[in-house]
């Protein structure tokens, strides 16, 4: 029997439906947003000896403090300024949200289990993600003022720092994989027994760094960096405005992140064949739990560091992780020849 | 001033590199750099995340301060004149609200000079319990500072850790002298109250926990690779400069110095104490907040030993225990709580004048009163340790990098309603 909605539920258990808006894509990365940035504010906490979120829902230690600031963020007034480009000013959070959440079709969630099935999966989501910088750096232009404009000089000297190192270190663990399909990359750790960072971990590690460096967190949260520039490019922004630029950054991250679990720690395996006879894209399941905790870990070095300097962040990434990535690929091609 | 027109060029303005020479400092046009670029200006404060209570105009070139110029006096509170209002001891309260964080030393050497006025000697006892708070004080203090030098590179955790472990001390504070901060404790003639029962073992414990959260701070903050890298070879203040400049307190220390009001002036209990001044010769950002380290660490001894050897005896000037009736009195010794007489707030020095200097958290204090012998002071002049350091927003920064400036600011810990007065 054909009921009314199955039409629309057949639609929406699609893949490339299901991908970029349920799992792993908006839906769940909201849901990443609200507990993420709740589980970092409740792990600096208990390092900083305090109690973090807790009056909003005490019970349940405040875990639902962010839902109460997002509704905080959705009834606030968001205040244009007047000296504001206003169509860049009001289309740069969407534009930054929407590049964001666009890699989503492309990264597989499970074996077999993709929005849109290419071949060049990985140059696909970096090359989108590193669509965001330009809109930031659009934002910062377009909000015409003192703190957003350093902020997005500040974005764009970080681009140039990290996006070489993300790039090469990507594209060396790519180059032992024999592939750019981020699907085949997973089934190349399985066929192999071993996860990536085992097989090239300078690559990883390179990765890794660099993608906290995209995605500014601590220690290189330099382009929001509070204490000289307000909030950087954000700084104009108020209410949903404000809440979709901050979540873009958490969202990035966790893009990023499921990239690093496929490529380096054999992704969705091993697969839950029980869930994944319920729906396929559940079947992967364990390339989320891999995820959050490497997202724990990301947040949790709030606190333990500091911010780095500009000039060090970057002489961090063209002195150190340039030529380590380098050194990945020379790593992976040495497998290659050796035939490893 | 000329006319209106060439406002732009920087003498005009009042303040930029041409103020102040400095010697291997390369002159530059303000508004313009040598290719004929603009220089990008930026206000930071009064309304700003980290400027708080005063503002920075900041010029760049590029990432690099060409000059950075502190704008105090947004909270100037006219302490001075007001003093004059007042009598001697209502003023005690008020200078206390100057460094609220570091109140019983910023009053010390005010209430030494009315002494010497008076010709008034406070007992023994009183001048190490006057050294118990001071030294209690400076450590709050100096957390304080710790604290605002880890948010200012982000480092929440140091400034949670920081403001956290402060309670501790304060609340020794309180349980000594029955206020969190506005002490006034010090007084003419002696302090308010004697030392509390129990109160040694408090101090010891609370010596023992800091000594742990110490090597705890050096692990997470101060030798962590992140603030190494920020505060390392920045902001570097030669000996020459700081001793030219004026500077004081822990920022002199760092850059080799070897001065302390403590020692200089030989007040309170300090002659008869054991400790050391910390004297690192880098002079950068890092060595600074290293002196503060080793100063909290002396503090402790010398809380230590000022517990060992508190002499017993009055702890308030015979002279003005005679004005309390006798009733009273009997009270005050069973208490140990002065109960003030109501001529005290009469107290009339003779004319005169009287100096008085003491160290505080942020360095050195010097007070001048002059009086008519009448019960207010014609004058009442305060020099405030962050007053004599707020030119090393201007000398440090130069050639700085942008980011730079908040490391300098933590490090120099200062403190604007101190500055402002």
């Amino acid at each position: 029997m054909l009921g009314p909605l199955d039409p629309l539920i057949n639609f929406i258990l699609e893949p490339y439906f299901f991908s970029p808006f349920i799992y792993p894509g908006l839906t769940i990365g909201l849901v990443v947003l609200l507990t993420l940035i709740w589980a970092e504010r409740k792990m600096a906490a208990k390092v900083q000896l305090r109690y973090g979120p807790l009056y909003v829902s005490k019970q349940i230690g405040g875990a639902l403090q962010m839902i109460a600031d997002a509704l905080r963020f959705f009834f606030q007034e968001p205040i244009i300024p007047r000296q504001v480009d206003k169509i860049v000013f009001l289309a740069t959070p969407a534009l930054a949200l929407t590049v964001t959440v666009l890699p989503f079709i492309f990264i597989p969630a499970a074996p077999s289990y993709v929005g849109v099935a290419v071949s060049y999966s990985l140059p696909l989501v970096l090359a989108l993600g590193a669509l965001i910088p330009v809109v930031i750096i659009l934002m910062a232009w377009g909000a015409n003022n003192k703190f957003t404009l350093v902020g997005g000089i500040r974005e764009a000297f970080m681009t140039v720092g990290y996006e070489v190192a993300l790039f090469i270190s990507a594209f060396a663990a790519a180059l032992y994989y024999k592939t750019l399909d981020l699907s085949v990359m997973v089934e190349k750790q399985a066929s192999l027994g071993l996860p990536g960072i085992i097989i090239n971990p300078i690559a990883g590690f390179v990765f890794f760094v660099a993608m906290l460096m995209a995605s500014s967190k601590l220690p290189f949260d330099i382009v929001e960096g509070e204490q000289e520039i307000v909030a950087g490019p954000f700084t104009e922004y108020s209410g949903i405005l404000y809440g979709l630029v901050m979540g873009a950054s958490y969202l990035y991250l966790y893009v990023l992140m499921l990239v690093f679990v496929e490529m380096f720690l054999s992704g969705w395996l091993p697969v839950i064949h029980g869930l994944g006879s319920i729906y396929p894209a559940l079947g992967g399941v364990m390339l989320f739990v891999k995820t959050y905790i490497l997202l724990l870990f990301a947040v949790f070095l709030r606190g333990v560091y500091g911010r780095y300097r500009l000039d060090q962040a970057l002489s961090l990434g063209w002195r150190r992780l340039v030529p380590l990535s380098l050194i990945a690929a020379l790593w992976s091609f040495g497998l290659l020849i050796a035939g490893v | 001033m000329t006319s209106q027109g060439s406002r732009s060029s920087e003498t005009d303005m009042g303040y930029g590199p041409g103020t102040i020479k400095e010697p291997g400092f390369r002159y530059r046009p303000m508004g313009r750099d040598a290719e004929g670029m603009e220089l990008y200006e930026i206000f930071i404060g009064p309304q700003h995340p980290a400027s708080g209570h005063m503002r920075i105009v900041v010029r760049l070139d590029g990432d690099i301060i060409v000059n950075a110029d502190p704008d105090i006096g947004y909270v100037h509170r006219t302490m001075e004149k007001l003093s004059e209002t007042r009598e001697y001891l209502k003023s005690i309260p008020l200078f206390e609200r100057a460094t609220i964080i570091d109140s019983a030393n910023i009053t010390w050497p005010y209430v030494r000079a009315v002494e010497q006025m008076l010709g008034v000697e406070a007992p023994l006892r009183a001048k190490y319990l006057r050294t118990l708070l001071a030294e209690i004080n400076r450590i709050s203090s100096h957390l304080y500072g710790f604290g605002l030098t880890g948010i200012f590179i982000n480092h929440s955790t140091m400034y949670m850790w920081s403001f956290g472990d402060r309670e501790i001390w304060v609340q020794l504070a309180e349980e000594l002298t029955g206020a969190r901060l506005t002490h006034t404790y010090i007084i003419p003639g002696g302090v308010r109250r004697d030392l509390p029962q129990g109160f040694k073992e408090k101090a010891l414990k609370a010596i023992r926990y800091m000594e742990r959260r110490l090597e705890d701070y050096m692990k997470i903050f101060v030798y962590n690779p992140v603030t190494v890298a920020r505060f390392r070879e920045v902001g570097v203040l030669t000996k020459n400069d700081a001793s030219r400049l004026g500077i004081v307190g822990p920022n002199l220390r760092a850059s080799g110095v070897h001065y302390d009001a403590r020692i200089a002036e030989k007040y309170g209990a300090y002659p008869e104490l054991d400790f050391e001044i910390p004297v690192m010769e880098e002079g950068d950002s890092l060595a600074r907040l290293l002196v503060r380290i080793e100063e909290i660490k002396q503090s402790m001894r010398i809380i230590k030993q000022v517990l060992d050897k508190m002499p017993q005896g009055p702890f308030f000037a015979d002279k003005y225990m005679r004005l309390i009736p006798p009733a009273l009195r009997k009270h005050v010794a069973e208490t140990g709580r002065i109960k003030l007489p109501g001529a005290f707030i009469r107290l009339k020095p003779p004319a005169g004048e009287a100096v008085a200097r003491g160290e505080m958290g942020h360095g050195e204090v010097f007070y001048h009163i002059v009086s008519t012998g009448d019960t207010k002071p014609y004058r009442v002049r305060i020099i405030t340790p962050a007053f004599r350091n707020v030119v090393l927003f201007r000398h440090l920064t130069r050639g700085a990098r942008f980011m730079d400036l908040p490391v300098i600011y933590g490090s120099i810990d200062y403190f604007p309603p101190e500055g402002d007065r």
